[in-house]
């Protein structure tokens, strides 16, 4: 660890220190190749894994009624079903629209939600689809989740919805009992270098204040309990246009690099004092479908030097002394957020936990990899603090699991357009 | 099975005949009467116990489809307390004893009328009518007397014996009655003369009658003597309904006392009963009676298993699945949804699923659900080339005897024979014909080929373009694995043949077809089923034969007359005086021209004075028009044209259903309006057509050369007219043009530069020039073209406005007729740049995109699906004598891999490739697949100088000087990239190197993924391959969940294989493109 130096020599700050455990490994894709396979069999895996998981609830829930497969469904007869759920919906995009016959007239205004009230849910399992009615909202799901359903086909040859079960929060491991001393973890995403609207002087600011060069001792005693900085996606902007496959003039090169360079700047600024994890995001020169793979470290040629530089994937799982911490870039939420309705975003958030899945509209409407044999997306083990970069607004939640789960939400805001970093004390949680 | 691809072996291929300026005499066959002995369709006895046998076996399936039954009888139906009132769908006749009670005086062997129907509770009705009579008329010889005729019946008698030796008919010719007509050919003075009208036994007799008598027939007194038949080729059960004045499709009554119950049912039908003609109510469509009953319609798809390159034979392949959905008409959803499978099948929800063992009891069940089911009307794609022949046949084979019997009457067999069909507006068609006696056949296919100009007409893409939906599309050699997969695969089959049935469903209900087709029938008076079996002329025909009735007159069975007669001139065409306009352009149509002349100048057969009447009449010449063609019309003072009173008819009602739509609330009331008036516009405009039809029934050049003579002079009329009036001379602020003139319309520049004003001046000049003609004739100021890019006669484009606040939408005539051998690229660019030109006013951003476009296609970076040409194999490569692009590669293909290779019947689609020089056009053809997976090039050059150069240039001429060498010679046409095959030439022998990402120079020693001089530049190439991943990710994403979606299945691998899809190709390359490209990103993970 580095020690800070600040003002007098010989009242010096020590950094506090912890345990870092990386747990991305699950969301690697270096050894998976494109061999020709679909999508059916990660939503497959998805299936197999959830359902497991709800037919071992099932008995706590609702034990008399029986189980069923939709093959097996008889009218009026009461039972349960459990499967993935498919939402018909009237405004979804469909890439056959680029060849849809009539041009229109005027520019197609890019939708930020495409919800209808006449979206309706069709569960599918293996053997086949039937379509929901009754209390399921529609606008509260999307397309993947998968849920178990109590009620009973219809002569119309739907399924009357009576109640709905969700997996609900995983087990948690055991939160270490003392903590000692106060550790801060700081969150930012959005940086958005490059961009023409990026205030460089807002960004050194924060760097200056986290690594404990501005301020009065009462501050700067603050910055020394930094244990942990994440950067949490969207940390440059490259100007579009740039990379369509030509080879570059010098000119655009710079251009190209230049908010790279930059940001390599700043980042080593911070990596030679706080250990620094680095996400990408959907602005980011990374790959586009999740898991989103770290940034080359080719791109920080700075401050790649330093061994407490992290280039990370998103969604990014890390443990902290034996706290779990787990987020993305925001493209899960943001994704909700166009395919369902709730009130804020922290509801989502909620949302993908108590389903124990981070991006259930992966691969419908999210890119994801092809996996075949598992589903990266499924929450395991509930973390202690979950968080999403690149929200409109900070917004955070404590929730709690029916078997004493606690879970820190938090949203964190665009630091572009909000100037704002999130600073998490352990303790809290 | 349904793919429109392998279906549409001869229908589809067939060119569609031309517009052409000229008129030639064209093909239309006479439709002929066919006897039917009731006997000889009934099975024979000892098939029938073998039936009996069957029926019992069957049981167990009968007590599952009970539950489909129609609605039973009500007690007064039974006990025959209420009249009987239904909606006839099905009129024929069948030879069979007449009936003792009804018709105690006559006996022997009769024509039986049979109506088929359904009433409104939803009842099947049979009806047999008894007492009409097959009939026909000569002119009476001037001076036969009472016993010249019963010595003329006698010798007839004779002759027909002599004609028709094999029959043991008793009598041929009934009677001979004199009665008073008059011919409706040309102008008589005289009121009426003596016709004999001759009745006889039996319908065929008419024409072997009408032979006997044109030939010649020998009277004692008066020589050897030829006569002219009238009405002797009207189908008996037309001359039965135009003398009951029975339409199509319309409700026919038959009261309480006068129907007899039949004694024996002959048919499976609810109702079934006897009755005489003349007590027969037939109702006109009009308020309660212009409803529709419930009447039930079966649509249905079966599937084949065919061999591995096969397309299937019903001598071989065994039919495995068939998926029938039966809908009441009216309704929404569909009231049955039925797979009948060979072999189990999982259970889908909301169906009804019938497994079976054995393919007999698949179509024995399917053979008891038509018949427990009783649909009215069956529906399907290509049914009646592919599956109803298909499934006969294949009974045949299997030697199931008792299959065929699906129509009404029982034991009665299905006829199959083959037809061609054809006329000048569709072209020759072959097509099997099968009867299913008292079920109406509505093939989509034939009719939207018939009622819609596709560029394809695959079940595929014809969903594709009227409900906007793909549809998946399953490759026949998948079809057999998935049946012999398991349960599961089987499934899958199922859900997909259902699928096929319900398209057509969904096609009929879009497109209004029961709607439109029943109106059609109600104003031409034919059969429904005579709309799609048979051309315009009998339409036509129906209404003449009609209003001739009416006015006593008759008409002549002048087949031979037409056949001399040359061509005439056809319609005229201004010059068109091409250019890119910019101001306004207005266009004045007339409304119904053709109609509107053939009333104003009283255009008739009966109106028509020959030159030698002429002459001799002497007739006033107010009286009289003279055409500009030269042929004389008498005006309507001293004799009224049939043509003009009936065209009066069809346009009153049409307005009349015009303004009764636009006052309807109810949909369904306003569907039948709706139909109705578009019914009776095609109606109207057909007559004209009816009389220029040379070989037709009843042609008649002088009115349809008179016709477009008139239509000429009026399009000259007005241009003189505009051009004299609108001037500057005449206080104007511009002097008029007309810049093009086409059949009924007129384009006029007035030279101002708002279409507000440019709207003006056409409704003035529309008014002004109206008041020259003689009614109804009607010049009518509709649209304004602004701007308007016109390039030669028939090809224009222009943006519409019809208020000038905003234009209603891009027109374009004559330029991207999609023809079936352009590929879309050339669609896409044009309709890009008329966009560009017309609405955005950008012609440089036209001629930069068109440059782009050019460019990508030489740097090889066009989407491949764009490039791809179909054309569909109609015979084996021997069979052609000229060898094609297609037919070569279908040879290829198939000795690559006989399995997957394209069959006769199939579409082949296309690219074509860069290959030796000096190669022929038809070797440079290649599956897209291949040069997909193979990375072969394709060759710009062709797709430049091919397929898009022309169409270019025509839209650019006008508006660009020196437009060829700018847009496909210029700077963007320099750089040109071409991949490297990975299967053929050198290739196989070269050795993998890595090279630099950066500079592609080999690589050596220990780096592997940039050499020592692009070192400092790795940001800026990772950069690059990161965002060609990213890219590529985002597309593969969309394009696989897409067909996921589709074909409706989130946990099952995509199948399809529509290559009419415009994704398919596109999703095949964005699976090898991300493949490859990540294998290049992983390179960086040193």
């Amino acid at each position: 660890m580095v020690l800070m130096e600040v003002d007098s020599e010989k009242n010096l700050l020590h950094r506090k220190q912890s345990l870092y455990q990386s747990l991305d490994e699950n969301f690697g894709i270096q050894k998976e190749v494109y061999r020709g396979q679909q999508y059916s069999q990660i939503y497959f895996a998805r299936l197999h894994l959830m359902r497991t998981l709800l037919y071992s609830l099932i008995p706590n829930w609702k034990p008399h009624l029986p189980v069923c497969t939709v093959l097996g469904l008889e009218e009026g007869k009461e039972c349960i079903i459990v499967g993935t759920l498919y939402k018909q919906m009237k405004l979804k995009p469909s890439i056959l629209d680029e060849y849809s016959k009539e041009r229109s007239a005027s520019p197609l205004v890019q939708r930020h939600n495409f919800t209808h009230l006449d979206d309706n849910l069709v569960l599918e399992d293996e053997s086949g689809r039937v379509k929901l009615s009754g209390c399921l909202l529609p606008s509260a799901y999307v397309t993947g989740n998968i849920i178990a359903l109590h009620g009973k086909e219809t002569s119309a040859g739907e399924f009357l919805v009576e109640d709905v079960l969700e997996a609900g929060l995983p087990q948690q491991i055991e939160r270490p009992i003392e903590l000692g001393e106060d550790k801060y973890v700081v969150f930012i995403s959005g940086l958005s270098v490059g961009r023409s609207s990026s205030n460089p002087l807002q960004f050194q600011l924060l760097v200056d204040h986290i690594t404990g060069h501005l301020g009065d001792e009462k501050e700067q005693n603050i910055a020394a309990q930094i244990v942990q900085v994440v950067i949490a996606g969207n940390s440059v902007e490259v100007p579009h246009g740039l990379l369509n496959g030509q080879n570059l003039g010098s000119k655009d090169q710079s251009r190209l690099f230049e908010p790279i360079k930059e940001l390599d700047i700043l980042l080593t600024q911070i990596a030679a004092s706080i250990p620094l994890d680095i996400m990408p995001g959907s602005s980011d020169p990374a790959n586009f479908s999740l898991p989103q793979q770290p940034l080359h470290r080719c791109l920080f040629p700075g401050s790649s030097a330093y061994n407490t530089f992290r280039s990370c994937t998103n969604p990014h799982c890390f443990e902290l002394d034996n706290i779990r911490f787990l987020g993305t870039s925001g493209q899960n939420i943001d994704d909700l957020g166009k395919y369902s309705e709730a009130n804020n975003n922290i509801d989502f958030m909620e949302r993908t936990l108590r389903w124990r899945h981070l991006a259930p509209t992966a691969p419908n409407t999210l890119g994801c990899y092809p996996f075949t044999d598992r589903d990266p997306f499924y929450v395991e083990t509930c973390p202690h603090v979950y968080f999403v970069g690149n929200q409109d607004k900070y917004e955070s939640r404590l929730i709690k699991g029916s078997e004493g789960q606690m879970v820190m939400l938090i949203c964190i805001p665009r630091f572009v357009e909000t100037g704002v970093a999130v600073v998490t004390e352990k303790e809290d949680i | 099975m349904n793919s429109g691809n392998y279906r549409k072996r001869s229908a589809a291929e067939t060119p569609s005949p031309q517009q052409q300026q000229k008129h030639h005499a064209a093909m239309e066959e006479e439709d002929l009467d066919e006897d039917v002995f009731l006997e000889e369709t009934l099975l024979q006895y000892e098939e029938d116990s073998q039936v009996l046998r069957e029926l019992e076996e069957s049981n167990a399936i009968k007590e599952r489809l009970q539950k489909w039954e129609r609605p039973s009888l009500s007690q007064a139906y039974i006990a025959q307390t209420q009249s009987i009132s239904f909606q006839q769908l099905e009129i024929d006749y069948i030879i069979a004893e007449s009936h003792k009670e009804l018709l105690p005086n006559s006996s022997g062997q009769a024509a039986i009328l049979r109506i088929f129907g359904v009433t409104k509770e939803g009842n099947s009705v049979c009806c047999h009518v008894h007492g009409f009579e097959p009939y026909f008329y000569i002119s009476c010889p001037p001076g036969m007397g009472p016993d010249d005729i019963s010595r003329f019946h006698q010798i007839l008698e004779g002759r027909m014996r002599e004609a028709n030796r094999n029959s043991n008919a008793p009598k041929f010719v009934r009677r001979i009655e004199v009665v008073q007509k008059r011919s409706i050919m040309y102008y008589q003075q005289q009121a009426s003369q003596s016709f004999l009208k001759i009745v006889v036994a039996l319908p065929t007799m008419v024409t072997s009658c009408r032979g006997i008598l044109d030939r010649g027939i020998q009277i004692d007194g008066l020589g050897m003597k030829s006569f002219l038949t009238y009405e002797s080729n009207v189908l008996f059960a037309l001359r039965f309904m135009i003398d009951c004045n029975i339409v199509g499709g319309n409700w026919i009554e038959v009261p309480v006392g006068k129907y007899k119950k039949a004694a024996r049912n002959l048919s499976y039908c609810q109702l079934e009963f006897d009755c005489l003609y003349s007590d027969l109510i037939s109702h006109s469509p009009e308020g309660e009676f212009s409803k529709m009953a419930p009447f039930r319609i079966l649509s249905f798809d079966i599937e084949c298993a065919g061999r591995k390159g096969h397309f299937p034979e019903p001598t071989q392949d065994p039919v495995i699945q068939v998926a029938n959905l039966v809908t009441l008409q009216g309704q929404d959803q569909p009231l049955i949804q039925n797979v009948m499978t060979l072999k189990s099948c999982s259970p889908i929800v909301g169906v009804d699923i019938m497994s079976f063992d054995t393919e007999k009891e698949v179509l024995r069940a399917w053979r008891d659900l038509i018949r427990e089911v009783d649909p009215d009307i069956i529906i399907g794609y290509n049914i009646c080339n592919f599956d109803l022949p298909y499934l006969i046949r294949r009974a045949e084979v299997l030697g199931m005897a008792e299959f065929p019997v699906l129509g009404r009457i029982r034991n009665s067999r299905v006829r199959v024979k083959d037809a061609t069909f054809s006329s000048r507006q569709h072209g020759t068609r072959e097509s099997k014909e099968i009867t299913i006696e008292g079920r109406v056949q509505f093939d989509l296919f034939q009719a939207v080929q018939r009622d819609y100009k596709l560029s394809s007409y695959s079940l595929n893409s014809v969903s594709a373009h009227f409900l906007n939906e793909q549809k998946e599309d399953v490759h026949h050699s998948i079809i057999s694995d998935l049946q012999n997969g398991n349960a599961e695969t089987r499934r899958r089959l199922a859900v997909y043949c259902l699928k096929d049935a319900y398209l057509p469903q969904r096609l009929l209900d879009k497109l209004m077809f029961i709607y439109n087709y029943v109106e059609m029938a109600r104003v031409t008076g034919v059969p429904i089923s005579f709309l799609l079996s048979r051309g315009q002329s009998i339409k036509v025909l129906s209404q003449l034969l009609r209003k001739a009735k009416q006015k006593e007159l008759v008409i002549p069975n002048a087949k031979q007359a037409g056949s001399e007669q040359g061509t005439f001139e056809g319609a005229t065409v201004l010059e068109a005086r091409a250019g890119f306009y910019e101001k306004p352009i207005a266009t004045l149509d007339f409304a119904s021209l053709y109609p509107s002349i053939m009333m104003a100048y009283n255009l008739c057969y009966c109106t028509l004075v020959t030159p030698e009447e002429v002459r001799k009449l002497n007739l006033p010449p107010e009286c009289v028009n003279k055409t500009p063609s030269g042929e004389t019309f008498v005006k309507s003072t001293l004799q009224k044209g049939i043509l003009p009173e009936i065209l009066e008819e069809l346009l009153t009602a049409r307005k009349r259903a015009k303004a009764d739509l636009k006052e309807a609330t109810d949909p369904r009331v306003k569907a039948v309006l709706d139909g109705r008036q578009l019914a009776l516009k095609i109606s109207a405009n057909s007559v004209y057509g009816f009389t220029g039809a040379t070989v037709g029934q009843l042609p008649c050049l002088e009115i349809s050369s008179s016709v477009t003579s008139y239509g000429r002079q009026m399009i000259e009329h007005t241009k003189k007219l505009v051009e004299d009036k609108f001037t500057v001379l005449g206080g104007y602020e511009h002097n008029a043009e007309v810049i093009y003139g086409d059949t009924d319309s007129v384009m006029v520049q007035f030279g101002v530069p708002t279409v507000e004003e440019a709207m003006k001046l056409g409704r003035e000049a529309a008014d002004y020039i109206s008041g020259t003609f003689i009614k109804p004739i009607k010049l009518e100021f509709e649209k304004i073209y602004y701007p308007y890019l016109l390039i030669s006669k028939k090809r224009y484009a222009g943006l519409l406005w019809t208020n000038p606040d905003k234009h209603d939408k891009m027109d374009a005539k004559g330029i991207e007729t999609v023809r079936r051998d352009n590929c879309l690229l050339v669609k896409n660019l044009v309709t890009e740049c008329l966009y560009k030109i017309l609405v955005d006013r950008d012609v440089p951003g036209a001629v930069q995109y068109v440059k782009n476009t050019i460019s990508d296609l030489l740097l090889n970076r066009m989407d491949l699906s764009l490039l791809v040409i179909t054309k569909g194999l109609t015979k084996t490569g021997d069979d052609y004598e000229v060898k094609t692009a297609h037919v070569e590669l279908a040879e290829r293909m198939r000795k690559r891999d006989a399995a997957t290779a394209p069959s006769i019947g199939d579409r082949v689609p296309y690219v074509i490739i860069k290959a030796a020089k000096g190669a022929k056009a038809y070797e440079k053809s290649e599956d897209p697949i291949y040069v997909l997976e193979n990375n072969i090039p394709i060759d710009p050059q062709y797709y430049l100088e091919n397929q898009i150069s022309k169409p270019l240039l025509r839209i650019f001429e006008p508006i660009l000087k020196n437009a060829s060498k700018e847009l496909l010679h210029g700077d963007h046409t320099r750089s040109i990239a071409v991949p490297t095959p990975s299967n053929s030439g050198i290739m196989r022998f070269a050795k993998k190197q890595l090279t630099c990402i950066g500079c592609k120079t080999p690589l050596s020693g220990s780096d592997r993924t940039i050499c020592k001089h692009c070192k400092g530049r790795e940001a800026e190439l990772y950069c690059r391959s990161v965002a060609n991943v990213a890219e590529l990710e985002k597309l593969f994403g969309k394009l696989w969940t897409q067909c996921q979606e589709c074909q409706g299945s989130l946990h099952q691998d995509v199948l399809c294989t529509s290559r009419d899809c415009p994704i398919f190709y596109r999703r095949k390359k964005a699976q090898k493109d991300m493949a490859e490209a990540k294998t290049q990103l992983d390179r960086w993970n040193f």
